[in-house]
């Protein structure tokens, strides 16, 4: 295949790179390269070796490596042509993408379409702007994670975490068994910010200590970190003072959040919605710029990997149409987040086509349901989490109804 | 114990110390520098704020104090010697600000001293304007809507303060001086002409001392009874912010008590508090304050509205050597010893940066008085190859480094862009450490602050030193990255 006649081009080999290649594949999209940074196919979930991962796409229980496993395979069964060890260094609005790798240097593509896949990072120390000295040991989970699991390095023996977040509460319970010792975790809410099953697997079956409504106001050491002041937080989030005391650890591990990496939509002039921090999309994953789609969590973090293939595969399945010249509806009806909802995904919508919104609440609640402008209301849910997103369906058939050019979403408590 | 002999001993590796270094490296001199870190430039200097050319704020500069002569002193040579080094330098412009008539009074006061001083003591530099509440907020769309004017001063240019004082230290070396790091000044011994100075590599004899040891520089004086000045440490606070808010100013923007906003020479934001909003702080003590860091972004916010925390790549304390409180931040002390010849006392104040090349220039003269014979050396290479910026190279420049070395074509660090090629250059440069890379090349400079890219660095750092991943540190020391192997833990004693 031939660089220059490229149909579908998908930056990052991630669980969203990999189903939206092989869906436009599939598709019918004839020629379809997807570019990857790194040696192997699977971006994150090489360091994810814990299970919980297809539960819903697959029926099973896999492991993060099993998971990225099926979809490599598939994607070298459809023909999608994978380039790896290749790092992306410029998309332009006319869709031309500059790359560079030590095989075949410095190169450039003009696919038909892209589709943005490049994940997200964790934010670090600085975003956070902890207090303190500067010391060696201070890392994010996520790279704590990929020192254990990959290169086969335990950072320290003494841990603090600040964040539960879901890959810091799952480093708790993987330190632990790698014989550290998890002296807490801390979370500046009320409740754990990452999923149930990972406050219940990973921090209480192994007696972690979990401090809830405390913050770091201060890292101590020189060359290593060799403690932490931690205290409490009233109403506002402000440390009560008098409850500070000190915890002595040799690493600080960060689970504080996830930021999408959209430095190359930015240059692309891809519009990107700061409720979310990925880019503003319209159901068939299309950001602003025409041709240009995205899914993952370079669009929003996800909570589970299989709603990220899940979106993903749209964003290709339609990347693939637009590449065959397919028509792709306008969008007309833009989505507001309203009571309760922190954002809602897709931000605008043609109205034309069924469409899944995905959102995050911001506070738990419990007996809601989510309220779709005038147009419909949801089914009582238990309850909502902000770890948790909530998905809603609406069909072409009610959105063709509608005449107006704005809906908003609303959690609405049931009986209130 | 090893027993080195020298004939100009230079304590301390920070911009002062390798300028110094370079300055004499010009002559025959036998001269060594040490530094007790793993790297030149990463006490006061790296703390230190990224603008140079001051001194027409005539405000705060006086020619009484001495500090502000070598701060005019070595405003036009800060551009050469950058060029001659191969690092950057940017020239900006500063606009101080005011917001209301009452508020003039400063930029008048600046205007006229300007006038009166300019021709004497800065007779290249460029006139201050006065600029309209229009021109402005057309340069600066993103300053605070309540500002009717500004002085600019088309003077002030930003560097980056570690690579100008790595690039003297290994032009020094280059010129055949001896540079020792991780070498700590334990005790110091007079006799008659010579000093013998104890190390935890060895001891120096040398016949003449620079103290250039920033934070430090009392410590070293005490130990030879050369104290004769007090310092006292203050505290100010700096952050530096993601390149995607790099362009919220375009120039150096700057109001009293409200710090100093502007981009640095690789796009990103640098902020940093004024002298009059830093207090007193203790020697070793880096730790950065929430107090002081939630009133500095509210008095940033005053500047430009839109600076976020959210956008902070890191954040630190920037030290400042006080000669004394009557005197303030402007004074410095660089003279011999009251109390015993041949030793110099190098501590250059601030702003230390700016002040660092005529300071290296009056040490050298000091030198000479002291009776240290200055001839020239006809070898001396002034020219310093810096190794390629990928980043900064055009499309072909890129084709034909990655054609030489492939490495050149392996990203590292993404947030950078940085490439295994220059990772590699920098470690043969010197670098032996993750800070040492950090410093030299970027990676780990970034938004993801080395998330991605630390590990990758490690296993370089590693490979190129010919030692194990865990043996690799941040900065030397006790600051080891990975201290325990898989498994390790689980061992039975």
């Amino acid at each position: 295949m031939k660089l220059e006649d490229i149909d579908v081009a998908v930056i990052g080999a991630g669980p969203a790179g990999m189903a939206a290649a092989i869906r436009a594949k599939e598709t019918g999209a004839e020629n379809v390269v997807i570019i990857e940074r790194d040696a192997l196919l699977g971006g994150l979930l090489h360091q994810c070796i814990h299970n919980g991962f297809g539960l819903l796409y697959f029926g099973e229980n896999l492991t993060g490596p099993e998971y990225s496993y099926r979809f490599a395979e598939k994607l070298m069964d459809t023909g999608v042509k994978p380039l790896p060890d290749t790092m992306v260094l410029k998309v332009s609005g006319e869709r031309e993408i500059t790359a560079v790798n030590s095989r075949d240097g410095l190169f450039t593509l003009k696919p038909k379409s892209i589709v943005l896949a490049m994940g997200c990072r964790e934010r670090s120390r600085g975003g956070i702007n902890i207090p303190g000295t500067r010391p060696a040991g201070v890392l994010t989970a996520g790279t704590a994670q990929r020192l254990v699991n990959i290169e086969g390095f335990v950072p320290g023996n003494k841990i603090v975490i600040l964040g539960t977040g879901d890959i810091g509460m799952i480093m708790a319970r993987r330190l632990t068994l790698e014989g550290a010792q998890v002296k807490g975790v801390v979370e500046i809410l009320p409740y754990v910010g990452g999923l149930i099953r990972n406050e219940v697997q990973c921090l209480h079956d192994f007696q972690i200590p979990v401090l809830l409504q405390h913050t770091i106001t201060q890292i101590h050491g020189e060359d290593r970190i060799e403690a932490v002041t931690i205290a409490a937080l009233d109403a506002r989030q402000r440390p009560i003072a008098g409850t500070e005391r000190k915890i002595e650890c040799d690493t600080l591990l960060l689970s504080v959040g996830l930021i999408p990496e959209n430095e190359l939509s930015t240059m692309a002039g891809v519009k990107l919605d700061p409720l979310t921090g990925g880019a503003v999309v319209n159901e068939m994953r299309q950001t602003n710029i025409s041709g240009i789609f995205a899914g993952g969590n370079v669009l929003h973090v996800h909570d589970l990997v299989d709603n990220v293939s899940w979106e993903s595969e749209l964003a290709g399945e339609n990347a693939a149409k637009f590449a065959q010249g397919r028509k792709i509806p306008e969008e007309q009806i833009t989505l507001k987040p309203g009571r309760n909802i922190k954002y809602v995904l897709p931000q605008v919508i043609s109205g034309e086509n069924d469409a899944t919104l995905y959102m995050r609440v911001k506070e738990p609640e419990k007996n809601v349901k989510i309220k779709v402008g005038d147009i419909m209301s949801s089914l009582t849910i238990m309850g909502v989490k902000p770890s948790t997103m909530v998905k809603v369906e609406v069909s072409a058939a009610e959105l063709q109804k509608y005449e107006g050019k704005e809906i908003v979403v609303d959690c609405q408590v049931k009986g209130g | 114990m090893a027993i080195y002999e020298t004939e100009v001993l230079i304590i301390g590796g920070g911009i002062a110390g390798a300028a110094i270094a370079r300055g004499l490296s010009k002559y025959k001199a036998d001269v060594t520098l040490v530094e007790k870190g793993m790297d030149f430039g990463q006490g006061i200097t790296k703390s230190s704020s990224t603008i140079v050319n001051q001194g027409s704020n005539v405000i705060k500069f006086r020619p009484e104090y001495h500090n502000s002569r070598l701060v005019w002193a070595g405003r036009p040579l800060m551009e050469p010697l950058c060029r001659e080094l191969q690092v950057p330098y940017q020239k900006i412009g500063s606009l101080t600000l005011f917001k209301n008539q009452a508020g003039m009074r400063h930029p008048k006061k600046m205007l006229q001293k300007f006038e009166e001083w300019s021709g004497k003591y800065m007779p290249q530099a460029e006139p201050l304007q006065l600029i309209d509440r229009e021109t402005l907020h057309s340069w600066e769309p993103n300053i605070n809507k309540e500002f009717i004017g500004a002085v600019y001063d088309p003077n002030i240019a930003v560097i980056d303060p570690v690579r100008l004082t790595i690039a003297l230290a290994e032009n020094a070396r280059q010129n055949g001086i001896l540079t020792m790091l991780e070498t700590e000044v334990l005790d110091i011994w007079h006799q008659a002409d010579r000093f013998a100075v104890e190390t935890n590599k060895g001891t120096i004899n040398c016949r003449y001392i620079i103290n250039a040891a920033g934070e430090y520089v009392v410590k070293i004086a005490q130990k030879v009874n050369a104290d004769d000045f007090a310092l006292y440490p203050v505290k100010s606070y700096m952050a530096v912010l993601d390149q995607k808010v790099g362009n919220l100013v375009n120039h150096m923007v700057t109001m009293e008590e409200h710090g100093t906003i502007n981009p640095t020479v690789y796009g990103n934001l640098f902020f940093g508090t004024s002298p009059g909003s830093q207090r007193l702080g203790k020697i070793h003590d880096h730790a950065t304050d929430k107090k002081i860091a939630d009133a500095a972004f509210e008095h940033a916010r005053q500047l430009v509205p839109a600076i976020s925390e959210r956008d902070i790549i890191n954040s630190w304390v920037g030290f400042i050597m006080y000669r004394n409180f009557e005197v303030g931040w402007h004074e410095c002390s660089v003279g011999v010893s009251r109390w015993l010849p041949r030793f110099i006392n190098a501590s250059i104040g601030f702003p230390g940066i700016c002040a660092a090349p005529a300071a290296a220039r009056e040490m050298i003269g000091l030198l000479a008085r002291e009776g240290l014979k200055l001839e020239q050396n006809p070898d001396f290479q002034p020219f310093r190859k810096a190794p390629p910026v990928f980043n900064e190279l055009s499309d072909d420049e890129k084709r034909e480094l990655m054609a030489k070395d492939q490495r050149y074509g392996h990203i590292v660090c993404r947030c950078e862009t940085v490439t295994e090629g220059e990772i590699v250059a920098a470690i043969k440069n010197g670098a032996r450490s993750l800070d040492g890379v950090k410093f030299r090349c970027r990676p780990g400079m970034g938004r993801c602050h080395g998330g991605f890219c630390g590990p990758k660095i490690i296993k370089i750092l590693a490979r190129e030193l010919g030692i194990s991943e865990e043996e690799v540190t941040k900065k030397g020391g006790q600051s080891r990255y990975l201290l325990h192997k898989s498994k390790e833990l689980l061992e039975v004693e």
